[in-house]
């Protein structure tokens, strides 16, 4: 499939964000994304407005508020969703489409079941949350991951693996939860089946608490695939380090023009779509 | 409502007609009081007069409307004056337009807009709510130019965190409850609503215990074909009230913030603090923006002091236009409204669209896809003047010309306002600084600011270059100002800061003002950012006492002379008066944001120590005039001295450093300020997580060694370049070499004596926890 021709839907609600960035980032790329209202997709909208999300290549739900987190974190957004779309969303994932949630977006994917996605390609029920930050608080700051993925994941396709990089984070409620009871078996089975994506560290790649992980999440873990991989939800913003001068330490480092950590994410999905179709 | 003047008209509603022509002198000021409109008797008479003239007895709803229009927070009635004098009158070609906020040209097809306004009362009653508000009304003010706001500043001033509770008068709240609550409220409404928080500050001082500041500042960027002026473009143009619902929330909040706080403001004036909804505004700004990249808005006004009242005159009389509004469309949270209180309501996130008549259902279908209510409520007409029918009945007719007349005063302003009698007294010259510096390094007006900034998305819309906390991972520090990247396909940046010097500006208005245009210029500077335009809230105490205007009047002329010297535009500003408590007046405080251009975001610096072994120097020359410095206000140190800005000196060193940082000679800089030398260098230090050694006696020899330390003198800066770079001042800038970067600590000489020596980690430690242990 030509570049050109991806079609990517950046999914919004009133309070999603970052839409335009993300949207941004993928243009730059050369694909052909577009910011769609979700009425557009329900049938809601105007008639030449309507949109079907199986016309597109790839679902990005980007970061924000959506409508104000007021229940909890993407638990609206995550409901109207799947209250409208379930079977569509369902046949998308199957067939192998990329689907990519920020921030915010990660947590519409863990509300609506589609991550962590363990052999199910969405549950019923949320199976893990996005709960408030240990520190109580929105935290801004700039966030050092290492991909912990083997190749599962084909977002992290192009990143070295045990590579360290820079996505800032922003969020008040980034802590990643499973049901306490069996949160360790879930997550060594996360290891154990290549779904962990990226955790928290240091500047230097150490696992590291507060701040550098700085929602207190289990076991520092900042994103998670699904069993397929298609599905790649994370707390911190690689659309905010697309580019080095969008780094906290440019100015230390150099190379301001060049690409920064953030663009391998979604380098990799295109290049993904591609080979694929 | 007790007075005999109010007659009940007969309509199936509330609504009264009010009996001026009978009134006595009292009726008149009690009628004013009743209505809380705040109006004056000579006011008062002035609308009888207009009344007689017309043959026929005003409604409540047309003395409520006269009672906004005319409100100091309105028509800036005491300002006007002097605004004139000094600062409306400074153009130049790049300004492209005046309206609820400043535009300036940014390249040649974009234009940034740009204001800054108080939310001071408020705030000071609900600072949670009041706080939010401010920054959903300053973001309409740039959204209404059909800019998209693309960042938020917020200047904020507090009683002493640490002051006793039974030292807080009765009605006043515990500063610590005051930042917090502002703080939380900044960051619930600006982080949801997905503009970034890039620059601001926080104040601390006695003089704000009564009457805390809170000022909002917000940017945006549009192209110059989709700029909009706040005018209809004509008659029988549809008007389209979008976003949120009309309530009795925020009404007489003009009002309000035109008179002196009380002990009773709380329960009294609560109901006028506005309810925020930051997610309606998020939709609101999308809907706005498509509807007016497709061309269907001839012109839009944003509802902020006044609600409906001011917005529909101001609208229309700019257009030339006049217009008919049906009050009983307006969408309402709650039944039961009398139609003045419709009409003067100021609840949120709500906005004015003229319209052409063909257009308007293309108009609202945009807003249906977003879910944010969109209803036309009246059209345009010829005439000037404003009619509004409420269920049928015509309650109110006015002529815009006189409505808009707002009065306009030369009130007595004592301008003697300098205290020449203070005797000066310095503190006493100590052998080491170390207590001091790391002292002053944890006092709450100089420490790390990360408990707020960390708290506000500075980052969301992807294009923060330069950010408010620079420095290694784990180890920021304060930046000078922040620099965006605003559009996608250029690498010109837009560098923001804010400034202000209370405690200058309190001894000495004329200069204290300049050297907050110092402050904000080089701090632009200090990124490699050219000065551009300045934008102003002016916040000050009753201006109906003499020395107050003065203090007022000085501080305008010091802004006005300044930015006219440096041809820096104030394309938009807000006066703030009766900012005064049972404790007091506030301290006189004009807060200024810069706005700059970077060529290249590329050659953008950062505050940061960035090599071993790398020179220091000194730019700009160190007076002895302490008045106002952090040193004299710690240590009881008197002077009536503060330092004078050389205009001249201030333009050189700027083309000097900024020629410098272009040819990427410049490897870091920081502007010294609060604390002198020694916190700025303390400062670069902490971000680089490296030391430094400087000598004092290297410059101006025959000063104490305090003064060179602690010295605010404007127009300086530290910087540092790569070990034996030449650089090569012209004859005014005064340049020194007074050490280079070293290790693990800093280290300060004045000759042969050391002043200090401490770790970096040691001195990181002190400066960065402070707000941290108090505010948890």
């Amino acid at each position: 499939m030509k570049r050109e021709e991806i079609r990517i839907c950046v999914l919004r609600i009133e309070g999603t964000n970052c839409e335009q960035e993300t949207f941004d980032s993928f243009n730059r790329l050369g694909a052909s994304p577009e910011i769609v209202h979700l009425k557009q997709l329900t049938g809601k909208s105007s008639e030449n407005r309507k949109r079907d999300l199986l016309d597109y290549q790839m679902l990005m739900i980007p970061g924000g508020f959506s409508s104000g987190d007021y229940v909890r974190a993407g638990a609206i957004f995550a409901a109207r969703i799947k209250s409208a779309l379930e079977d569509q969303l369902r046949s998308f994932v199957e067939r192998g489409s990329p689907v990519l949630g920020i921030c915010n977006g990660f947590q519409v994917l863990v509300e609506t079941g589609l991550l962590p996605g363990i052999d199910e390609i969405m549950s019923p029920v949320p199976r893990a949350v996005l709960g408030t930050n240990d520190s109580n608080r929105f935290e801004c700051r700039p966030t050092y991951l290492v991909n912990e993925n083997e190749g599962r994941c084909l977002f992290t396709a192009l990143l070295p693996k045990k590579k360290v990089v820079m996505f800032p984070s922003a969020h008040a409620e980034g802590k990643l939860m499973f049901p306490s009871d069996e949160e360790e078996k879930i997550v060594s089975l996360l290891d154990d089946e290549d779904m962990v994506v990226f955790r928290y560290t240091d500047s230097i790649g150490n696992y590291a608490d507060y701040p550098w992980c700085p929602n207190g999440s289990v076991d520092g873990i900042a994103g998670i695939c699904n069993s397929i991989g298609n599905v790649l939800g994370l707390m911190p913003h690689p659309e905010r380090a697309f580019f080095n001068f969008l780094s906290p330490e440019w100015t230390r480092r150099g190379g301001p023009n060049e690409f920064g950590d953030g663009w391998a994410i979604f380098e990799s999905a295109i290049q993904y779509i591609e080979k694929k179709w | 409502m007790s007075q005999p003047l109010l007659k009940r008209i007969d309509a199936p509603f509330e609504i009264f007609q009010i009996d001026l022509f009978s009134a006595t002198d009292d009726q008149l000021e009690s009628l004013s009081h009743e209505l809380g409109i705040a109006l004056s008797l000579d006011e008062m008479k002035r609308i009888r007069e207009h009344f007689e003239g017309k043959g026929r007895l005003p409604t409540d709803v047309e003395l409520q409307s006269i009672g906004q229009a005319w409100s100091e927070h309105c028509c800036y009635k005491s300002s006007k004056v002097f605004l004139k004098e000094f600062i409306t009158g400074i153009d130049n070609r790049d300004v492209l337009l005046r309206g609820d906020a400043g535009v300036m040209r940014f390249d040649d097809k974009h234009a940034y807009a740009l204001r800054i306004e108080s939310h001071n009362h408020p705030s000071a009653v609900e600072p949670y709510g009041g706080a939010a508000t401010g920054i959903g009304g300053i973001i309409r003010d740039v959204l209404c130019m059909g800019a998209q706001p693309i960042a938020l500043i917020d200047p904020l001033f507090f009683g002493p965190l640490e002051i006793k509770h039974e030292n807080i008068p009765v009605g006043i709240k515990h500063p610590k409850y005051l930042f917090s609550g502002v703080v939380a409220g900044i960051r619930d409404y600006g982080n949801r609503v997905g503009i970034p928080t890039v620059s601001g500050g926080v104040w601390f001082d006695d003089g704000y215990v009564g009457n805390c500041l809170v000022n909002v500042g917000c940017v945006g960027i549009a192209k110059i074909e989709e700029l909009k002026k706040n005018s209809v473009g004509g008659a029988d143009e549809t008007l389209i009230l979008v976003g949120g619902r009309t309530g009795r929330d925020g009404i007489h909040g003009v009002t309000f913030a035109s008179a002196v706080l009380t002990e009773k403001s709380d329960e009294e004036s609560r109901g006028a603090v506005q309810l925020g909804d930051p997610i309606m505004k998020e939709p609101l700004i999308h809907a706005v923006l498509e509807a007016n990249r497709d061309g269907l808005i001839s012109g839009m006004k944003d509802l902020g002091g006044g609600g409906l009242s001011c917005v529909v005159g101001e609208i229309a009389l700019s257009g030339g236009c006049g217009a008919i509004v049906d009050l009983d469309k307006v969408p309402l949270k709650e039944s039961g409204l009398a139609p003045w209180e419709i009409w003067v309501s100021e609840s949120q996130e709500r906005m004015m669209l003229s319209v052409k008549e063909d257009d308007a259902d293309k108009v609202l279908e945009i807003f249906s896809l977003y879910d944010v209510p969109a209803t036309k409520v009246g059209h345009t007409i010829q005439e000037r003047t404003v009619t509004l029918i409420f269920n049928g009945v015509k309650v109110f007719e006015m002529d815009l010309e006189f409505l808009t007349s707002g009065p306009e005063y030369c009130r007595p302003c004592n301008i003697d306002s300098v205290s020449s009698d203070i005797e000066e007294a310095y503190p006493e010259e100590l052998e080491r600084y170390d207590v001091e510096i790391l002292d002053m390094l944890s006092s709450i007006n100089v420490c790390s600011r990360e408990w707020v900034i960390r708290q506000y998305d500075h980052e969301v819309r992807g294009g923060t270059v330069i950010k408010p906390l620079q420095g290694l991972p784990g180890h920021s520090t304060h930046g000078d100002a922040a620099v965006l990247k605003p559009v996608e396909d250029s690498a010109k940046g837009l560098a923001l800061s804010v400034s202000s010097n209370p405690y200058a500006v309190a001894i000495d208005p004329y200069r204290g003002s300049m050297m907050i245009i110092d402050e904000v210029c080089r701090n632009l500077a200090s990124v490699g950012a050219r000065p551009h335009s300045l934008t102003d809230c002016l916040n000050f105490g009753n201006p109906e006492k003499p020395e107050v205007l003065g203090m007022f009047r000085e501080a305008v002329r010091g802004i006005g002379e300044a930015a006219a010297h440096l041809d820096l535009p104030i394309p938009s500003g807000n006066v703030s008066f009766y900012n005064e408590a049972p404790t007091g007046t506030v301290l006189p405080t004009p807060v200024v944001l810069g706005c700059g251009i970077v060529e290249d975001i590329c050659r953008c610096i950062t505050s940061d120590l960035k090599r071993e072994g790398s020179d220091i120097y000194l730019i700009g020359r160190t007076q002895d005039a302490m008045a106002g410095t952090q040193y004299f206000m710690r240590n009881n140190g008197r002077s009536a001295k503060v330092p004078e800005v050389d205009l001249e000196v201030l333009s050189q060193s700027i083309n000097f450093l900024i020629d410098n940082i272009e040819k990427d000679k410049i490897l870091s800089c920081h502007d010294i300020s609060e604390g002198g030398i020694a916190t700025a260098l303390c400062e670069m230090a902490v971000g680089g997580s490296m030391g430094a050694e400087i000598d004092l006696s290297t410059f101006d020899i025959g000063l104490r060694s305090d003064v060179k330390l602690f010295s605010e003198s404007p127009t300086r800066w530290l910087v540092e370049v790569e070990h034996g770079t030449k650089l090569e001042p012209p004859a005014g800038v005064e340049l020194t070499k007074i050490g280079s970067v070293g290790e693990s600590s800093v280290m300060i000489y004045d000759g042969e004596e050391i002043l200090f020596e401490q770790t970096v980690a040691e001195i990181e430690c002190r400066w960065s926890m402070k707000l941290w242990e108090i505010m948890g």
